[in-house]
């Protein structure tokens, strides 16, 4: 164990400039595929040895003391924990209504990986424990070919689709209906090779749930070199309220020390009551790492709800400020202005958070 | 300053200057809302849109339109729940909900043991409060949800006139193959159902064989599940095995079904739902 750490910490000094969270500008800013750090390989939750460590000596404003004990992730040879809690004061002022306080867990997730044959056979848990009683997010088998890069898994887990975003509520994850609160249940073929990540699922479809009816189909390809990345995501949907189509384009690029990011996506719904209708949103966010440890995000976003209806268009800023000062504890700061048409008071609402980031 | 901090302060300086210009380049895209409803939908003829009242189509045009169709709405929908104005109604009252299947989403009378009012308010056994990431309706809004529950959940009044009596939507729906054989078939009528004339005679659901001939009966309990009985479910004793099945309407003229039968294909005749194959076929 003492040996692996030590390999580890010397891969990371070489790294050219620090990492870490689960959040892609980090990806992009290093020039790292989703499973350089995550043991999903599509990203999100749990980190593996790599993403610990990285979490623990390069992202943080001051290391731990010296002497202090710190996680690994790991029980054993054969079992992996991890876990991440968001807890929030945030403020709502709608126009016309009382300006609304919330405050609470937003998040708190634990993460199991067991190498039931290591570097064959993994088994993958995630568990929401709070809001609500406590909920299975993911729960997958995965059978991995290491030769060839190929895996397969087969259970319940998130759906490959455009940015992995932290935030659920992004145009471009409500708009795609695949974020981190849709998990899904069937089987994902994926590759990981060389610059190239894909994957190719075939699952029940979130929104078929409680039907027995229906599937979706869902298809990325995403090749990432120092520097830039540029994905492109389909997803179709077979329901019994009418058929779904996503098309997403995502790119990511690094400029000195800002991560762009920038994701388009194209929907075409036929469940809606009039027939079909399309729909755009897009999303670009540029993140500048002001010094190791801090960082600086804004965020535009564009959401067209029906691309047949004229100046019904909305709009979304985000600004948020974010500093880590020791591994493995974030702040957040942020806030977000919501343009939309006139008549609407919840589409032009101002929104203000802080929030406290625990992971490990 | 040394040359390298000067660099560095001046390198993001650039960077800062970067963002705010690709972030003006792009500002100011929302539309103007002309000619558009508050929903942000054309303004049909005649639309109003007073105070919020204790009725369902009040609750309908200041909440579920607004508010959760936002994400509600469409094939993508979140457990499959559209709160738009055509189906809203059908996938609320008396239907379990997907998360707490023991849990009506509305229960008619009781709104402390309403799947949907304990999402709204927070308090549910699984996932996040509604609507998801905020601004959270408030106390007044929830009361008034509460109070046209207490009140037995009625359907808007325009939507009880007379309609022609037919199959509006059933799951699984014809020609649909189905990975996952359903606990429960779903039948949804543009009118309300006689409950009194409704019995274990009114639907049958057949067993396919390879050449599309009845090979047998699967026994089926059937229960109503909105207030007043415009949705039907059949529910297998036994699980489903792979095969093709037919749900028919027994047209029998004692059966509450009967009118639909005969009106389409003569009295005493039977008229096919909805043909559907669970798992895959040889």
């Amino acid at each position: 164990m003492t040996r692996l750490l030590a390999v580890l910490l010397v891969a990371l000094a070489l790294l050219p400039a620090p990492a870490a969270l689960a959040e892609p500008y980090l990806a992009v800013q290093q020039g790292y595929q989703c499973n350089a750090c995550h043991v999903n390989p599509t990203g999100g939750g749990l980190r593996n040895d790599f993403g610990t460590v990285f979490a623990e000596n390069a992202m943080a404003m001051t290391p731990l003391p010296e002497g202090v004990p710190v996680w690994s992730g790991r029980l054993g040879d054969f079992l992996r924990l991890g876990g991440d809690l968001r807890a929030s004061w945030s403020r709502s002022d709608v126009p016309g209504s009382p300006a609304q306080h919330a405050t609470g867990v937003d998040q708190l997730r634990v993460y199991a990986a067991a190498d039931v044959i290591p570097e064959r056979l993994g088994v993958y848990v995630d568990e929401s424990l709070a809001p609500g009683d406590a909920r299975v997010q993911e729960a997958y088998a995965r059978l991995s070919f290491p030769a060839s890069g190929a895996y397969l898994k087969a259970g319940q887990f998130y759906l490959p689709f455009g940015w992995r975003l932290q935030d659920n509520t992004a145009f471009v994850r409500e708009v795609s209906g695949i974020s981190m609160t849709t998990p899904d249940s069937g089987i994902e073929l994926g590759l990981v090779h060389g610059p190239w990540s894909a994957q190719l699922d075939v699952t029940n479809g979130a929104a078929n749930a409680g039907t027995g009816a229906g599937h979706q189909l869902t298809a990325q390809a995403v090749r990432t070199l120092p520097g830039w990345r540029l994905g492109l995501a389909a997803t179709h949907t077979d329901s019994p309220a009418g058929n779904r189509d996503v098309a997403g384009l995502f790119a990511g690029v690094r400029t000195g020390n800002v991560a762009w990011l920038g994701e388009a996506d194209l929907v075409r719904d036929a469940g809606f009551p009039e027939g079909t209708r399309k729909l755009v949103a897009l999303l670009g966010e540029a993140d500048w790492r002001i010094v190791q440890g801090q960082n600086l995000k804004l965020t535009y976003e564009y959401y067209d709800p029906d691309r047949a209806v004229a100046q019904d268009q909305q709009t979304r800023w985000s600004l948020l400020y974010e500093v880590t000062p020791l591994p493995f504890v974030q702040l957040r700061a942020g806030f977000r202005r919501y343009r939309g048409i006139p008549q609407s008071d919840l589409e032009n609402r101002r929104f203000a958070f802080l929030e406290l980031h625990g992971f490990f | 300053m040394s040359y390298v901090s000067q660099l560095r302060t001046c390198r993001a300086a650039a960077d800062l200057v970067l963002i705010l210009v690709a972030g003006a380049a792009l500002a100011g895209c929302a539309g103007s809302g002309a000619g558009l409803d508050a929903a942000g939908r054309p303004v049909a003829p005649g639309s109003g849109n007073g105070p919020l009242t204790a009725d369902f189509a009040s609750i309908q045009a200041h909440v579920f339109t607004p508010i959760c169709t936002v994400c509600h709405a469409g094939a993508g929908a979140p457990q499959g729940l559209r709160l738009d104005a055509a189906n809203s109604y059908a996938l609320l009252v008396g239907v379990p909900s997907n998360e707490v299947p023991s849990l009506l989403r509305v229960k008619p009378g009781d709104p402390d043991n309403s799947y949907v009012v304990q999402k709204l308010e927070g308090h549910a056994a699984v996932g996040a409060r509604m609507p998801f990431g905020g601004p959270y309706l408030d106390d007044a809004t929830i009361a008034v949800i509460r109070q046209w529950i207490t009140d037995g959940a009625a359907r808007p009044a325009a939507a009880d006139a007379p309609a022609p009596f037919a199959v509006a939507a059933v799951v699984p729906a014809p020609g649909d193959v189905v990975a996952e054989a359903p606990r429960q078939l779903v039948i949804e009528f543009t009118a309300a159902l006689d409950q009194t004339r409704v019995d274990a005679g009114s639907l049958r659901l057949e067993r396919l064989d390879a050449s599309g001939a009845p090979a047998g009966v699967v026994p089926i309990r059937l229960a109503t599940t909105t207030a007043d009985a415009r949705t039907l479910l059949a529910v297998p004793h036994e699980p489903l095995g792979a095969g093709r099945y037919r749900l028919v309407a027994n047209g029998a003229p004692q059966t509450g079904l009967a009118s639909l039968a005969s009106e389409r294909l003569g009295a005493g005749a039977e008229l096919v739902i909805s043909t559907f194959v669970v798992g895959e076929l040889p």
